[in-house]
């Protein structure tokens, strides 16, 4: 019996001196399920106002920026935060919320704000932007980059005079933006599965048993989207 | 619950043949087996154990409907069929049957008002229960169950299968004698007998059908019984002959297979589910002792080996890979392999692990099994988009299931995967197309909306 | 407008891991059985199924199978002087809701706790002398031994199957697994799973240094298993996602691949969801339980459920707060040290060295919830309390249990949080780094402690509960100890570079990062009704049909995760329960 395609296939690859990146992305199709989106310029916020956008673009853009290879806006990491807080999170609904609040506490003691993330994300951005006009005379989305970084470094180190109800924005905007390079696609973010590819996380394939015992060989094989979107 | 299409088929052209004798003729039924005293009694509890012994309770039930009270629907190509109420209620059930006309539709398959019933109704099976049989289920049907009022919706399959006395012909040239069983004069192996080739109706879907769609033989002694057949497309593996991979089961494997619905081989699927859940489990250990060693001595009627092989020995250890072939190229995890090993290792190896032997009791070997191997895809593909589940029983009670992967995998997808799952390991079948998957998704769907 | 509903004989409070054990043990014995449950139902498929699981957003960020702060939660303060506020966020820890509670999203390490734990006071006075216990520590002894428990301990393990190596068989040490373990009456009922990559390493470091590591005892099974109850799981898979998520692969010990479709075939037992118990109601003379009040979610009402019997089998945190709730035992009070119900919160004291090598490859996505090796030889039996100056002890460990990316990538100091050079870094150092564990006792204090808040409630109007909690000098000694034995285990491996966390003196309890959900006591197990809130069948001094089952029956925390020990006490009490109680229900003490 001639032996089936599935097994010769590689050899074929192989034979034609392809490097492993074009292995990676050419060797498997990608699951037809998934067409191209709507390009970031012309998506419409769910929640953000067209200010908002343009601040969360210019910020994520500096957290993890593009290069070789792709950073928060090819992975459209934005798009990730801007459903996130027009879903449940965004409201805090899990969260308990009823006062009284005292949101100047000690920082140990857990988030006292009485805002919701989307809240703190309108109202933060609203005041970091009044800062930046009163201090470099146009808001941040409109700085040069290299300002636009020095204005993330003072908000990262609470030297931007923020009400403490507000204290959580740079820590909240991080956060959301890492989540939007490393949770699965279907959340809008990690598109292509960059975020994983970049690190080397195989996403949700979640069956290993046979690599347990192969000690200090890197893992080959490429990332899986719940989606079933292979990378 | 047979394939009705390929049946009913049948039943028209042997309908068209010998038309017109046979409509006015007056149905003479079968007689008893044997003479039992008008005061009989069956033992205490045969009713109900023998009710699960014929699995009347699969078809008479509606889904999440009072058992026994009919309108559980049948789909065929043809038309629904509707089953019968069989609670003893005076208008709607069959609360007003005497015994004899009890045992004319277990036996003949003729309706207290004379009419034929559709083989639907395994009677071409039934017509093997002993007496003592008969009168447990009357007597379990008549005192033990209550009488529910329930019509239920008419079969009205379009004509000419709706022309009912065109079974009759049917019946003559298909049916078997009425209380022929194999028997060795082995206690145990003519337990099984009776209990596989009467009550258990196994052949009504693991037998082949011959040219009048009949059972292709109805005991032992029939080369082509139980050698695999079809139910709703799915196939009904063989259960001896060179191609039945249960004869590589040992007998702990068989019996657990049917007293759980799980082994270390497989896991019970499709109409085989129903099985387990409404009739297997209820089996005794004596009488499933007995299905087994008969299924067993039954062997390979093509070549006289009735010696069952050896299992090879199982491992614990998941890690110790073969060197080649399919297990080699999952282990591999290559970013270039083919579509097919890709799939399987995103969607199947969580369970199945590389070696395809899934793990005893759990997940099923998918090297070897059956169901892959089948020469119908259908049971595969079915698998594969919708999922699966064992039913939860006495002695396994966990009802493990299978997810489905039809949102996640394309028809492509699925076809590349069957494909692969099908040639992989020691398996040799032919490949899967892509319109035979599309074709079983429209089936999933128009099922799931007629929910 | 409350309903009462048919009377029961047993009423369960949780269907988690013991209420599971005590709905099945207690249905054999052919008793009407009702369990309430306030989250929803919960199966493998759909609610774990492969691959929608997998979603590290829902599950491990957003924490969808835990319970909902806006729903039930704490206050928090450090001090008897602060204000406590509300533990609005989950972070600390994660207390689960559900059908299957915290036993479908735990790791899977199944401990025993070491004989002198369950008489650390005796213990401590009889071998270093009653001074060198500190003026605020209030640990006391179980009023149960390891001995008495060891059957139940056993029982346990086989419903579980869990994969070890047992290191001490009636005495006898056996080569490879534990031998400072307690003994104990068998082997585990699966070998040992398979090490990754740093374990290895860290055990053979371990060894080399004369130290005697073996593997973590996992409920992840290492092969297919059926237990007494005709249960099952598969082989664990190393999926990677395992503390948090529900088992995709029926490989992790839980209520559901273990008990629950047994228990659901019993037709004398029944559960409700949705069903969140309000307060235990007592008979007019406080003398016994009549039942529970729950609010029915779907109804939207309260409903009084009369029983027998009832078992408060909820999370820790919460079967203390409806003791308070319900008037069971005195509050304590921290002031007086009198009072039981609420006295002695613990939690657990762990701390870690991370390791990287730029030339070693972990793949850290490959791991299951409770592989790898551990290493007893600093544990609390093995102590010399009075001269190192602390009273406790941790088992030391490595085994990967994830590489999921938004919780965490290991980087070396100093490396910025965001921006090129950290995104350069995670893509250098991911699957690059490792870590060697503490795992520690957390002694308990006078004024650590649970009671009502002043100010805040839940939805129900009912106070929240208040912890008091800090971390205190003996512990952080202790966890200081373990440091200076890692930290040479570490530098022997030759990493590129290394760093440690341990809480240092000074240390203030932070809320916000994940630690443990380990939080025991506040109902806390004894042989004096003066000194503890259940006895030592975990049964209520005052009402003796209530039981409150769980890791809040701990006087003080263990070096051991706790779910060995509570599954171990819940069949000890349900063994009491069909022995003693019901031929003749009373006080068992």
């Amino acid at each position: 019996m001639p032996l089936p395609d599935w097994k010769t296939t590689r050899r074929g690859f192989l034979g034609g001196g392809a490097g492993a990146a074009a292995l990676t992305a050419m060797a498997v199709p990608l699951n037809a399920q998934s067409p191209e989106p709507e390009p970031l310029e012309n998506y419409a916020p769910e929640y953000f106002t067209a200010e908002e956008w343009q601040f969360v673009m210019a910020a994520t853009a500096l957290l993890i920026p593009s290069g070789p290879t792709p950073g928060a806006i090819e992975t459209r990491v934005p798009v990730f935060i801007d459903l996130q807080l027009a879903s449940e999170f965004g409201t805090a609904d899990d969260w308990y919320m009823a006062g009284p609040h005292d949101a100047g506490a000690d920082p140990l003691l857990g988030w006292q704000s009485p805002l919701t993330p989307a809240e703190i994300y309108r109202e933060g951005i609203a005041a970091l932007n009044a800062w930046c006009e009163q201090t470099h005379e146009a808001p941040f989305a409109e700085l040069l980059p290299q300002t636009q970084q020095e204005v993330l470094i003072a908000l990262d180190e609470d030297e931007v005079p923020l009400p403490p109800e507000l204290r959580g924005l740079f820590e909240l905007l991080l956060q959301n933006t890492k989540e939007g390079f490393f949770a699965d696609p279907k959340y809008g973010g990690n598109h292509r599965m960059a975020g994983w590819t970049h690190i080397g996380f195989p996403g949700a394939r979640a069956s290993y048993l046979e690599w347990v015992d192969k000690h200090n060989v890197p893992y080959p094989l490429g990332p899986v989207a719940i989606s079933g979107e292979r990378g | 619950m047979i394939t009705f299409l390929r049946i009913l088929t049948g039943l028209v052209l042997l309908g068209l043949i010998v038309l017109a004798a046979i409509i006015f003729m007056p149905v003479r039924s079968t007689p008893a087996l044997a003479a039992l005293p008008d005061d009989y009694t069956p033992p205490e509890g045969s009713g109900e154990y023998v009710m699960r012994l014929a699995d009347c309770s699969a078809c008479h039930t509606a889904e999440g409907g009072v058992p026994f009270a009919g309108g559980r629907k049948i789909e065929s190509p043809l038309g629904t069929i509707y089953s019968t109420n069989i609670t003893p209620d005076e208008e709607t059930g069959i609360g007003s049957y005497s015994l004899d006309e009890f045992r004319a539709a277990l036996y003949d398959g003729v309706r207290q008002d004379g009419a034929h019933l559709y083989p639907a109704m395994p009677y071409a099976n039934y017509r093997k229960l002993s007496e003592e049989d008969v009168r447990a289920l009357y007597a379990f049907f008549m005192e033990e169950v209550e009488p529910v009022s329930n019509a239920g919706p008419e079969t009205a399959l379009p004509f000419p299968f709706n022309q009912r006395w065109g079974i009759r012909t049917w019946k003559w040239a298909a049916l078997g004698k009425a209380g022929e069983v194999s028997t060795t004069g082995d206690a145990l192996y003519d337990r099984g007998a009776y209990l596989v080739e009467a009550p258990g109706h196994c052949s009504a879907c693991h037998t082949p059908r011959n040219l009048v769609m009949g059972e292709a033989g109805y005991t032992a002694m029939d080369g082509d019984f139980l050698m695999g057949g079809e139910i709703d497309g799915w196939t009904a593996p063989a259960l001896r002959g060179p191609d039945s991979a249960i004869r590589n089961w040992s007998a702990e494997d068989l019996k657990l297979y049917f007293a759980s619905g799980r082994n270390n081989h497989a896991g019970v699927n499709g109409e085989m589910q129903l099985v387990v859940r409404d009739s297997l489990q209820f089996y005794s250990d004596e009488d499933l002792d007995a299905v087994v060693a008969y299924l067993r001595a039954l062997g390979d009627p093509t070549d006289g080996d009735n010696a069952p092989p050896v299992d090879p020995p199982r491992t614990i250890d998941r890690l110790d890979t073969a060197a080649g072939g399919t297990e080699a190229v999952l282990t591999a995890a290559e970013p270039g392999m083919a579509l097919g090993p890709r799939l399987y290792l995103d969607n199947c190896n969580a369970c199945h692990f590389v070696d395809g032997r899934g793990a005893d009791q759990v997940f099923p070997e998918l090297d070897g099994n059956p169901l892959v191997t089948a020469a119908s895809a259908t049971g595969l593909i079915d698998t594969i988009l919708n999922g699966a589940e064992v039913p939860s029983t006495t002695v396994r009670p966990y009802s493990l299931r299978m997810p489905g992967f039809d949102h996640r995998l394309s028809d492509e997808e699925v076809a590349e995967l069957a494909t692969f799952l099908r040639s992989a390991w020691s398996n040799s079948a032919p490949a899967v197309t892509i319109a035979d998957v599309t074709a079983r998704r429209e089936v999933a769907e128009e099922r799931a909306a007629a929910e | 407008m409350a309903r009462t509903e048919a009377k029961k004989d047993v009423v369960i409070v949780g269907l988690g891991w013991t209420g599971a054990i005590m709905g099945i043990e207690l249905a054999q014995e052919g008793l009407e059985v009702l369990a309430l449950e306030r989250g929803p139902d919960r199966y493998t498929v759909p609610d774990f199924r492969y691959p929608d699981v997998i979603d590290e957003l829902k599950y491990g960020v957003r924490m969808g199978f835990m319970q909902k702060p806006r729903n039930s939660t704490v206050t928090i303060r450090r001090t008897l002087q602060e204000t406590a506020l509300p533990y609005r966020k989950l972070g600390s820890f994660l207390p689960g809701d559900g059908v299957g509670g915290a036993g479908i999203h735990w790791n899977g390490q199944n401990w025993r706790a070491m004989e002198n734990e369950f008489t650390l006071r005796s213990y401590v006075e009889d071998n270093f002398g009653a001074e060198i216990i500190p003026e605020d520590m209030t640990i006391q002894d179980w009023g149960v031994t390891y001995a008495e428990l060891e059957p139940y301990f056993d029982r346990f393990e086989y419903v579980l199957g869990i994969s070890g190596q047992a290191g001490n068989v009636n005495g006898q040490i056996i080569e490879g697994g534990n031998p400072f373990e307690a003994p104990r009456s068998r082997d585990f009922p699966l070998p040992p799973l398979p090490n990754t990559y740093d374990s290895v390493l860290f055990a053979d470091a371990a060894r080399a240094m004369g130290y005697h590591p073996f593997p973590r005892p996992a409920a992840n099974a290492s092969a297919a298993y059926t237990n007494e109850y005709g249960m099952q799981l598969g082989p664990c898979n190393f999926c990677g996602f395992c503390e948090r998520y529900g088992c995709l692969n029926y490989s992790k010990a839980s209520p559901q691949t273990c008990i629950l479709d047994a228990l659901r075939r019993m037709p004398n037992f029944s559960y409700r969801t949705n069903s969140e118990v309000l307060r235990v109601d007592l008979a007019e003379d406080g003398q016994t339980a009549t039942g529970v009040t729950y609010w029915d979610e779907d109804a939207q009402e309260e409903v009084f459920q009369p029983a027998d019997i009832v078992l408060l089998c909820a999370y820790q945190l919460h079967n203390v707060h409806l003791m308070l709730l319900s008037g069971i035992g005195e509050p304590y009070n921290p002031v007086t040290g009198e009072g039981v119900t609420g006295k002695n919160y613990a939690y657990q004291m762990n701390g870690g060295t991370t390791l990287f090598f730029k030339d070693k490859t972990f793949n850290p996505f490959i791991g299951s919830g409770a592989n790898g090796l551990s290493m007893d030889d600093f544990a609390i039996n093995q102590i010399d309390f009075a001269a190192e100056g602390f009273i406790g002890g941790s088992y030391i460990t490595a085994g990967v249990a994830n590489g999921q990316p938004i919780r965490g990538i290991g980087l070396p100091k100093g490396t910025p949080s965001w921006g090129e050079e950290w995104k350069t870094a995670i893509g250098e150092w991911y699957g690059h780094s490792m870590s060697i564990g503490s795992h520690g006792s957390n002694m308990a204090y006078r004024d650590c402690y649970l009671d009502l808040d002043p100010t805040y409630t839940d939805r129900h109007g009912r106070p929240l509960m208040r912890m008091t909690f800090n971390w205190k000098p003996n512990d952080i000694r202790m966890t200081q100890f373990m440091r200076s034995k890692i930290e040479p285990i570490a530098e022997s491996m030759n990493p590129d570079t290394w760093q440690s966390s341990y809480k240092a003196e000074g240390a203030q309890y932070d809320v916000r990062p994940y630690q443990t959900t380990h939080n025991v006591g506040g109902a806390i197990m004894g042989d004096d009704p003066n000194t503890s809130a259940v006895n030592r069948y975990l049964q209520a001094w005052g009402q003796h049909n209530v039981f409150s089952i769980g890791a809040s029956a701990f006087p003080q925390n263990i070096q051991y995760n706790p779910t060995g020990v509570v599954g171990a006490l819940a069949y000890w009490v349900a063994d009491a329960i069909r022995k003693d109680y019901l031929p003749n229900p009373r006080p068992l003490v």
